[in-house]
C-alpha cells in the first residue's frame, strides 16, 4: 500500500516534525456566503509531542485537526503533514495521507454488528495484511486492557471500553500522528483518565505525536505543551508549566466554564 | 484469513430489517416468477396443436401470421416435392373459422375448422383414427368436435344435429385438442366436407402443408432442399421453427406478452423499492462509521462495494425463498387449472438474473450517499 512519504508528487523535505503549518488560511463555502474560520495559521508539532488543543467553541479547532488529518481539501498556505505538502492534493492523494493518521472521535463509531477485535482489523487490512490482523488486534486491544472483551460486540460493552476499542483501532497501525477530537467527552471522569493516560502511555512509547482537541481540564497535564484557538488565530502556545503558571487556579477554574 | 465480511455482518446484525428485506425481495421474485408462469404456460397452450400435428416439416404461406391466420397456397406445391428423396409423405390441411350454432340457444359462434383427407393420419389423438372415427369422417357433412372447445357451443352429443355456416351439420364424434388463445372451439371433417361447407373455396387452395420425413432422414437437409425447390410463395419450416414463429407472434404481436411483460415490470420495480429502502436505511444508520472509514483510509470504491455486497447478498437470501414459493404455487396452479406450469432451467435463470439486476440497481440508487460520506463531518 502506498504511503503519502511515497506517493507525492511534491518534493519531500526530511524534516523532524510530524506536522508543518505556514500561513494556513481556510474559509467555508464561496462567493457572497465566504466565511473564514482561520486565519494565519503557523503551527510545527515536533515527532513525540503531546499538543492539547483549547479554545472556544466556534474558534476554528475541529476544522483545524481536519485540515491536519487531510480530510478536508487546503488551498491556501502550506500544510505539511508527515513531510507531505497536503495543500493543493487530490482527494485521492489525500486518502493515502489519512492510512497514516490515526483517528479518535468524540463519539467511538464503531460498527455494531463487528466485534471488538473485528473493528480492530478494519484498520489492519488497510495495510493488507490479513495475515496477521487477528493477533495485531488482540496485541493493541491487550495493551488496552480489553484482552477479555475482545470477541465482544460494542453493544456488550461499557462507553469507557469502546472509547478504548475505538483509539486501539486508531493506533494498531502504529501512526506517526495521532488527532484526536475530545476523546473523553462521552466518557465519565475515571474512564475519561484512563483512556488519556493510556493514550499518553502509547505515545511515549513509540515516539506518536498526538494533537487532542479537548475542554475537559482534568487532562490538561498530560500535555507537553499546550495552544490555544481563538477566533480562528493562535492565541498562544506554550509548554504546560508556563500554562499553568500564567492560569492561576482560581481564573482556570473561572475559564473553565468560559471554555 | 480473509477480508472482514463487512456487509453480510452488517446485514445479519439487524435481524428484523434482514427478514423484511429478504420477505420483500422474495415476494417480488414470486410476482416475477407467477408473471412469467402464467405468460409461459397461455404460450404452451397456443403450441398445443403442434404436438398433436404428426408432421416434421411444415409448408405455409410467407403471409401467414399463425395456425389461425393463414394465407392460403396452391396444393400443388405439396405434389412438387412429394418424390424428395427422404420425404415419406405429403399431407395438405385446410382451415377455415365457421359459424357454429348451439343448438340449444340458437347462438352462433366461431368454431376452428381443420379439414383433412380422412386417409392422412394428420392428427395424433387415437380418438381420430379409430375406424368409428374414420366413418363418421367420411359421411357427408358430419365432423368431429373438440371436447374441450367452450361450453357456448352447446352439447357435443354424437349424432347431434345442428347448423354450421347455413348448412345442416352432425357431430361425429369427439376428439381433445384445444384451441388455445387462437380458438374457442375445433373441428374436424373431411376435405370434401370443407369444400362444402366454405364453397366457393377451391380444392387446389390449401392452408398449410404438412410433411413425414422417413425414419432416421435428417429434416434440417430436407427442408433445405425444399427451400432450394419450392418457390417463394411458399415458406419451409421444421416443427420447431413453426412452434417458435408462433409464440413469437402471440408474445410480441398481441396483447399476452405485453400483459405479463408489464406484471414482471412492475414486480421488478416494486423490488427495487424495498431493496433500495432497506439500503438506503442501512447507510444512514452506518454514516458515522462509513465516515470513519473513510477518515482511515478507506475510498469510496470499497464502500461501494460494500453496497453491493449488500444488495447480491439480499438478491441471493431472497431468491431461493421467492422460487420454492413459485415452485409450490406452479404445482397448486397446475393442478387448479390444467395450465402446464413448468419451472424451466431457462426461467430460473433469467429471473434469478433479473434479481441481482434488481438488487444491484437498487444498491447504485443508494450508494451514492455512502460514497459521498465527508469524514470531515464524524468531527
Amino acid at each position: 500500500m502506498a504511503t503519502s512519504q511515497s506517493s507525492g508528487s511534491s518534493p519531500v523535505t526530511p524534516t523532524t516534525s510530524a506536522v508543518q503549518i505556514q500561513n494556513l488560511h481556510y474559509s467555508f463555502g464561496s462567493g457572497d456566503l465566504t466565511k473564514q474560520v482561520l486565519f494565519d495559521i503557523n503551527l510545527t508539532l515536533p515527532r513525540g509531542q503531546i499538543v492539547i488543543m483549547t479554545g472556544p467553541s466556534g474558534s476554528g479547532k475541529t476544522t483545524l485537526l481536519t485540515l491536519i488529518g487531510a480530510l478536508r481539501t487546503v488551498h491556501a498556505g502550506s500544510l505539511q503533514v508527515l513531510g507531505q505538502e497536503v495543500v493543493g492534493l487530490s482527494r485521492r492523494k489525500l486518502v493515502s495521507v489519512r492510512r497514516n493518521i490515526g483517528f479518535i472521535f468524540q463519539a467511538h463509531n464503531l460498527f455494531e454488528s463487528l466485534t471488538a477485535a473485528q473493528n480492530v482489523e478494519m484498520a489492519v487490512e488497510l495495510k493488507g495484511q490479513f495475515g496477521t490482523k487477528r493477533s495485531q488486534a488482540v496485541e493493541i486491544l491487550d495493551k488496552l486492557g480489553l484482552s477479555d472483551r475482545v470477541d465482544y460486540k460494542p453493544g456488550s460493552l461499557s462507553g469507557g471500553q469502546k472509547q478504548r476499542v475505538a483509539i486501539a483501532r486508531a493506533l494498531v497501525n502504529h501512526p506517526l500522528l495521532i488527532l484526536a477530537d475530545e476523546p473523553t467527552a462521552a466518557l465519565d471522569k475515571k474512564s475519561g483518565r484512563d483512556v488519556v493516560t493510556l493514550m499518553q502511555k502509547l505515545a511515549k512509547e513509540e515516539n506518536h505525536t498526538i494533537l487532542m482537541v479537548t475542554h475537559d481540564n482534568r487532562i490538561l497535564d498530560v500535555a507537553d505543551r499546550i495552544i490555544n484557538l481563538v477566533d480562528g488565530r493562535l492565541e498562544s502556545d506554550e509548554n504546560l508549566d508556563t500554562f499553568v503558571s500564567t492560569h492561576d487556579p482560581k481564573s482556570l477554574d473561572r475559564r473553565m466554564f468560559i471554555m | 484469513m480473509k477480508r472482514t465480511p463487512l456487509a453480510l455482518l452488517n446485514l445479519l446484525h439487524e435481524k428484523t430489517r434482514l427478514i423484511v428485506a429478504i420477505a420483500g425481495v422474495g415476494f417480488a421474485v414470486l410476482l416475477i416468477f407467477m408473471n412469467l408462469g402464467f405468460q409461459g404456460a397461455l404460450l404452451a397452450t397456443t403450441v398445443t396443436f403442434y404436438e398433436q400435428l404428426d408432421a416434421d416439416i411444415f409448408l405455409t404461406s410467407p403471409e401467414s401470421l399463425e395456425i389461425s391466420s393463414t394465407k392460403a397456397f396452391p396444393r400443388v406445391r405439396l405434389a412438387q416435392i412429394a418424390g424428395v428423396e427422404g420425404i415419406e409423405r405429403t399431407m395438405p390441411l385446410y382451415m377455415e373459422y365457421l359459424l357454429w350454432r348451439n343448438p340449444e340457444t340458437r347462438i352462433s359462434r366461431a368454431m376452428f375448422v381443420f379439414g383433412i383427407n380422412p386417409q392422412d393420419p394428420v392428427f395424433g389423438m387415437p380418438e381420430v383414427q379409430t375406424p368409428a372415427a374414420q366413418q363418421a369422417l367420411e359421411a357427408p357433412n358430419t365432423v368431429l368436435i373438440d371436447r374441450l372447445s367452450r361450453e357456448e357451443f352447446g352439447p357435443q352429443t354424437v349424432d347431434l344435429e345442428t347448423e354450421a355456416g347455413r348448412r345442416r351439420v352432425i357431430i361425429g364424434g369427439q376428439y381433445s385438442l384445444g384451441g388455445g388463445f387462437a380458438a374457442d372451439g375445433t373441428l374436424i371433417m373431411s376435405d370434401q366436407n370443407f369444400i362444402r361447407f366454405f364453397a366457393p373455396r377451391p380444392f387446389s387452395q390449401i392452408n398449410l402443408g404438412l410433411i413425414q420425413v422417413k425414419a432416421g432422414a435428417n429434416i434440417e437437409a430436407i427442408a433445405t432442399t425444399l427451400r432450394r425447390l419450392l418457390p417463394a410463395d411458399v415458406r419451409v419450416m421444421t416443427r420447431r421453427e413453426m412452434i417458435q414463429n408462433d409464440l413469437q407472434f402471440w408474445l410480441q404481436t398481441t396483447a399476452i406478452g405485453f400483459i405479463f411483460s408489464l406484471g414482471v415490470i412492475v414486480s421488478f420495480i416494486v423490488g427495487t423499492v424495498i431493496v433500495y429502502q432497506i439500503l438506503y436505511t442501512d447507510i444512514r444508520d452506518h454514516m458515522k462509521e462509513y465516515a470513519t472509514l473513510k477518515a482511515m483510509g478507506y475510498s469510496g470504491r470499497y464502500l461501494f462495494g460494500i453496497v453491493l455486497q449488500e444488495a447480491v447478498i439480499l438478491a441471493v437470501a431472497g431468491f431461493v425463498p421467492g422460487w420454492v414459493v413459485a415452485v409450490g404455487l406452479y404445482r397448486l396452479t397446475r393442478e387448479a387449472t390444467n395450465l402446464p406450469m413448468i419451472m424451466t432451467v431457462n426461467r430460473l435463470v433469467l429471473v434469478f438474473t433479473l434479481t441481482l439486476i434488481m438488487c444491484s440497481l437498487s444498491g447504485l440508487i443508494s450508494v451514492r450517499r455512502a460514497v459521498t460520506a465527508d469524514p470531515a463531518e464524524v468531527f
